[in-house]
C-alpha cells in the first residue's frame, strides 16, 4: 500500500490581495517516494501550489483557505511553517538569493544551526550533505565565486539532513546553462533514488526535466489541474501546446512528419522510440519540404578583429574575431563567465579592447564614446526592473532621448514613432509598475529602439518565461528585425531561441570564439557542445537515429517551425 | 568581491592565532581594549595598547598595500586635526596638562610648548591604538564569527543575523548597481566629471537609485522566504557553523580578557577616586 505524503482534497486559495482564487478545488495525492513534476505556464497556479505545500502559504502570504491540504499527515493550515519545513525541503528558483550563508558549509549548515543542532553534530552532517552533492571540496568557499549550477548544488545540499521527506525545486533549471540543467536534473534523480526521498518538480522546461525519468506529470493550468498521467501518455496527447509549454523538439518533429502517436507508445525517452515506424515518415517529409536558408546579411555593422580582455588576473576574451552585418539575427552562446557578457559591454563601449580592434561601420570605435556608441548599438539587460526608471511608459522612452539632447520636437516625433513600432501607443500614459513581466521588457526594448540604433544586444531576453510569454517577446523580436531591419544580437544559453530565432551562432568558450556558424551546424558539432556546455538536441540525436543529415534535419525542422509562425500569425 | 576588499573584510577564516580565536574571545578582546582606551588618556596605558594592536595587525599577516593605504591616510588626518587644535588653541596644554614649557615662540600667539605637544603626542597615540585594534579586529573577525560572538555574548541571534546577512548582499546590490548604471550608460546617461556638473551627476545617481531599491526589495522577498523555509526563528536558542569549540588559544585570552577587566576597573576606580587637577598624566608632573 502506498502511503500518501502529500494530500490535497478539494483545496482552494485566494491570496489576500486579489479577487479570485488562484487555486481551484484541487484534488491531488503524492506519494512517498514519487518523483512528480508539475507542469504549467506562467500564472497557472503551479509556484503557488508548491508555496503551499512547503507551508509559505498561509505562513508567509496570507490569503483564503478552503478544503484541506496534509503534508507528512498534519493539516498545513493548522501547522506552523517550521513544523512543516521539518518534512519538506525547498529549493527555490533564484539560486542567488537563497543563498543566506557566507561560506557552503555555513548555508549548508543554516537549517542545522536553525534547529540549535550542537555543533559537534552539525559538522558530520554538513560533511555528508555536501559529499552527496559533489561539494566537499568547496566548504570554506564564499558565495561571490560560485556558479549559478554550484549555488544550486548548495542549497540542494542544505535540505538533506535525515529529515525531509519531500524536496520540492522550484524552477530548478531557470538560472542555468543546458549543460549545467542536465547537471542537475541528474543530480535530483540521484538523489532521489539513493536517498529515498518524494520530489516534486516545478518547471515549464518540459524536455530539459524529461532528461531523467519521472513518475507522473501533473498539467496545470488557470489554477486547476488539467491531466494527471505518465510522461508517455502526456506526450502523446496536443494538450501541451495548447496549454503553452514547450513540447520536446523531438516530439514536434515527429509530429511536422505526419506520426500519430498510439496509446501506450514509449515517448518519454528518445533513446527508447519505436524507430523503425518513424523512419520512413521522417525520411519522406524531408524529401517533399524544403530546408531552412538563412539569409545573407547587409553591409558590415561590426566587426571584432583579434580583440582581448583580461580582468585582472585572466584573459575573458582571448583573440575574438567576428563579423556582423545588417539585419543578421545572432545567438551569442557559451557556458556562463566564457565570456558573453564582457563582449557584450565591449560592444556597448563599456570596456574596451586591451589588444586588437572594433569597427563600427569602417571606424575604430575608439574614437567614439559610449553615448555616441549607445545611438548604433543598444543594450538591453536581462531584468528588466534594472532598467525602467521613470513612472510613465512615454516617459521611459523618452529618456533616452534626452540624455542624449535630442530636439524635443525629434524626440516627439520618435518617441510616437516607437510607442506605435512596439505595440505600446495605447500604453503609453500608463504607469509602469502595473504592467507584467513581459510588458515590461516590451518598454525596456522600446527605450532602447526610441535612439534607432542599427544593433540591439539582449541579454537573456527569454530568462524566467513559460512557452508563451517567450514567443510573444520573439515574435516581436522577430518582427522588428523583418519590418525594420534591426539587428539583433542574443546573449543566451537556450538552444530553443537559437533554433528557432536566429541564423548564427557565436560560440564562446573560455573566453575564445570557437564557433562562428549556422545554428544547425554549430549545433550538431558535438566537440563545440561539449566545450561551450551545450546541450545536444534531441533533433540531432533522432536525425542520427533514422540515419539522416542532422544539419539538414534541423533546418528542415526551422523551416516547417518558421512556416508555421508565419502562417500563425496572419 | 571586490567590495568586501575595499571594506577591509575577509570572508573565509585565517590561520593565524588571532584568526583561530571564536568570534566570541575575540569581541570580548577587541570591547575591552575599547573600552580602555576610551578611559584613559595615561600614556603608560595607551602606549602599551598601541603597541599591541601594531603586534597584532602584524600577526594576522594583512595585505600590506591595503594596511599601509590606510595607515598612511588615517595618520595624516590626525595630524591635520592637531594641527588645527593648536591654529585654534596653540597653548591647549595649560589646560589639560597643566603648565606652559615654552619651547619656540612663533608670534605672539603662536607658540609651542612642551605641555601641548605632550597632550597631542597623547592624543595621537590614543588615536592610532584605537586604528590599531579595531584594523586587527576588522581583520581578523569574519561576518558570520561576529553574528556568532554577538549571540555568545548574549545578543539575540535576531539581531546578530543582520551583520552577516548584511555582509553576504552588501556585494550583491553593489553588483546590481553596477550594472544598472551601464545600461543608464549606453542609454546616453554621461557619468564622466569632466562633462557633466556635480549637480547632474547627482540627480542622474538618484535616478538608477529606483531600480536599485525595486531590484533589491524583489531580493529582500526571496531571502525572507529562504531563512523562513530553513526554519530561521524556530527557537530561542541557535547554534553556529562559524562558532567553533574553544581553543588553547581561547583559553589564554580569556584570562588576559580577565586582566583586561581589572584593569578597566582600577582605570574607572582611579578616575573616580583620585580625579587629579588635569585630565592628562604627563610624566613631569606628579598630580
Amino acid at each position: 500500500m502506498r502511503e500518501p505524503l502529500v494530500e490535497f482534497t478539494d483545496f482552494s486559495f485566494q491570496y489576500k490581495s486579489q479577487t479570485q482564487e488562484t487555486l481551484h478545488h484541487i484534488n491531488l495525492t503524492i506519494y512517498k517516494g514519487e518523483k512528480v513534476l508539475i507542469l504549467g505556464p506562467s500564472g497557472c497556479g503551479k509556484s503557488t501550489l508548491a508555496n503551499c505545500v512547503n507551508g509559505l502559504i498561509p505562513f508567509s502570504y496570507p490569503g483564503k483557505i478552503t478544503g484541506s491540504l496534509k503534508v507528512a499527515g498534519v493539516e498545513t493550515k493548522e501547522a506552523s511553517i517550521l513544523e512543516i519545513s521539518k518534512h519538506v525541503g525547498t529549493v527555490q528558483q533564484d539560486t542567488d538569493a537563497q543563498f543566506v550563508g557566507l561560506s557552503v558549509g555555513e548555508d549548508i549548515a543554516y537549517a542545522l544551526e536553525n534547529a540549535a543542532v550542537p555543533r559537534s553534530e552539525m559538522l558530520p552532517k554538513v560533511e555528508k550533505a555536501a559529499t552527496i552533492v559533489g561539494m566537499e571540496d568547496f566548504l570554506i568557499q564564499p558565495p561571490f565565486e560560485l556558479s549559478g549550477g554550484q549555488k544550486q548544488k548548495v542549497a540542494l545540499g542544505g535540505i538533506l539532513h535525515d529529515e525531509e521527506e519531500l524536496l520540492l525545486f522550484d524552477e530548478p533549471l531557470a538560472a542555468l546553462d543546458p549543460a549545467m540543467g542536465m547537471t542537475a536534473v541528474d543530480l535530483i534523480d540521484r538523489i532521489h533514488r539513493e536517498q529515498n526521498k518524494t520530489v516534486m518538480i516545478i518547471e515549464h522546461r518540459l524536455e530539459d526535466v524529461l532528461y531523467r525519468h519521472v513518475d507522473r506529470i501533473i498539467l496545470m493550468n488557470e489554477g486547476t489541474i488539467l491531466m494527471d498521467a505518465t510522461p508517455d501518455e502526456l506526450l502523446s496527447t496536443g494538450l501541451l501546446k495548447e496549454n503553452g509549454i514547450r513540447e520536446p523538439l523531438y516530439i514536434s518533429a515527429l509530429r511536422n512528419a505526419g506520426i500519430r502517436f498510439k496509446p501506450g507508445e514509449h515517448l518519454e525517452n528518445i533513446e527508447e522510440l519505436d524507430i523503425g515506424s518513424y523512419r520512413a515518415p521522417i525520411l519522406n517529409e524531408m524529401e517533399v519540404s524544403k530546408p531552412y536558408d538563412a539569409p545573407e546579411g547587409g553591409e558590415v555593422l561590426i566587426e571584432a578583429e583579434h580583440v582581448d580582455f583580461s580582468y585582472g588576473n585572466g584573459k575573458v576574451l582571448d583573440d575574438v574575431s567576428f563579423t556582423i552585418r545588417r539585419g543578421e539575427k545572432i545567438a551569442i552562446v557559451g557556458k556562463n563567465g566564457a565570456g558573453k557578457s564582457t563582449m557584450a559591454r565591449m560592444l556597448c563601449g563599456i570596456i574596451r579592447p586591451q589588444a586588437g580592434e572594433i569597427r563600427i561601420k569602417g571606424d575604430n570605435y575608439l574614437k567614439f564614446s559610449i553615448r555616441e556608441i549607445g545611438r548604433m548599438i543598444g543594450y538591453v539587460m536581462q531584468n528588466p526592473n534594472q532598467m525602467l526608471v521613470k513612472d510613465m511608459i512615454a516617459d521611459e522612452i523618452r529618456l533616452a532621448l534626452n540624455l542624449n539632447g535630442v530636439e524635443k520636437d525629434v524626440a516627439d516625433q520618435r518617441v510616437e514613432a516607437t510607442l506605435r513600432m512596439t505595440g505600446l501607443y495605447s500604453m503609453r500614459n500608463w504607469p509602469v509598475s502595473v504592467l507584467s513581466y513581459g510588458q515590461r521588457k516590451r518598454v525596456t526594448i522600446a527605450s532602447i529602439l526610441a535612439l534607432q540604433p542599427d544593433v540591439i544586444i539582449l541579454d537573456e531576453p527569454t530568462a524566467g518565461q513559460d512557452y508563451s510569454h517567450y514567443t510573444e517577446i520573439m515574435s516581436f523580436l522577430e518582427m522588428l528585425n523583418r519590418e525594420y531591419d534591426i539587428t539583433i544580437l542574443f546573449i543566451t544559453h537556450d538552444m530553443h531561441l537559437a533554433i528557432e530565432y536566429t541564423d548564427r551562432a557565436i560560440v564562446f568558450a573560455d573566453g575564445k570564439c570557437i564557433a562562428d556558424n549556422y545554428v544547425s551546424t554549430v549545433l550538431s558539432d558535438k566537440q563545440v557542445i561539449e566545450q561551450a556546455n551545450l546541450k545536444e538536441t534531441s533533433l540531432v540525436l533522432l536525425a542520427r537515429q533514422v540515419g539522416a543529415d542532422p544539419d539538414l534535419f534541423i533546418r528542415h525542422f526551422i523551416e516547417r517551425e518558421r512556416e508555421e509562425r508565419k502562417n500563425g500569425l496572419n | 568581491m571586490d567590495l568586501t576588499k575595499r571594506l577591509f573584510i575577509n570572508i573565509i577564516p585565517g590561520t593565524t592565532f588571532l584568526d583561530k580565536l571564536t568570534g566570541k574571545t575575540k569581541i570580548r578582546l577587541f570591547f575591552l581594549l575599547v573600552l580602555i582606551l576610551i578611559a584613559t588618556w595615561d600614556m603608560r596605558i595607551l602606549a602599551p595598547v598601541c603597541l599591541i594592536g601594531i603586534i597584532g595587525l602584524i600577526s594576522i599577516r594583512p595585505n600590506p598595500k591595503t594596511v599601509m593605504g590606510l595607515t598612511v591616510f588615517i595618520v595624516l588626518v590626525n595630524l591635520f586635526n592637531l594641527f588645527l587644535i593648536w591654529v585654534v588653541t596653540p597653548d591647549y596644554g595649560a589646560s589639560i596638562v597643566g603648565g606652559s614649557t615654552l619651547l619656540l615662540r612663533l608670534t605672539d600667539r603662536y607658540i609651542i610648548t612642551a605641555e601641548t605637544l605632550w597632550y597631542f603626542l597623547t592624543r595621537f597615540t590614543k588615536f592610532m591604538a584605537t586604528f590599531f585594534v579595531s584594523l586587527t579586529f576588522i581583520q581578523c573577525i569574519t561576518p558570520s564569527e561576529m553574528a556568532a560572538g554577538l549571540y555568545a555574548n548574549g545578543i539575540s541571534y535576531k539581531i546578530s543575523t543582520i551583520v552577516s546577512i548584511a555582509f553576504r548582499y552588501i556585494p550583491e546590490i553593489a553588483r546590481d548597481f553596477s550594472d544598472i548604471k551601464i545600461s543608464m550608460q549606453a542609454r546616453g546617461m554621461e557619468l564622466d566629471s569632466r562633462k557633466t556638473s556635480l549637480w547632474t551627476r547627482l540627480k542622474q545617481n538618484v535616478m538608477i537609485l529606483a531600480p536599485l531599491i525595486i531590484v533589491s526589495f524583489d531580493r529582500v522577498g526571496n531571502i525572507a522566504d529562504a531563512m523562513d523555509l530553513r526554519g530561521f526563528g524556530r527557537g530561542k536558542k541557535r547554534t553556529y557553523y562559524a562558532e567553533h569549540e574553544d581553543t588553547k588559544g581561547d583559553k589564554i585570552v580569556a584570562v588576559i580578557n580577565v586582566l583586561l577587566i581589572l584593569a578597566f576597573v582600577a582605570i574607572l576606580i582611579g578616575r573616580i577616586f583620585f580625579p587629579g587637577t588635569y585630565q592628562v598624566w604627563a610624566p613631569w608632573i606628579n598630580a
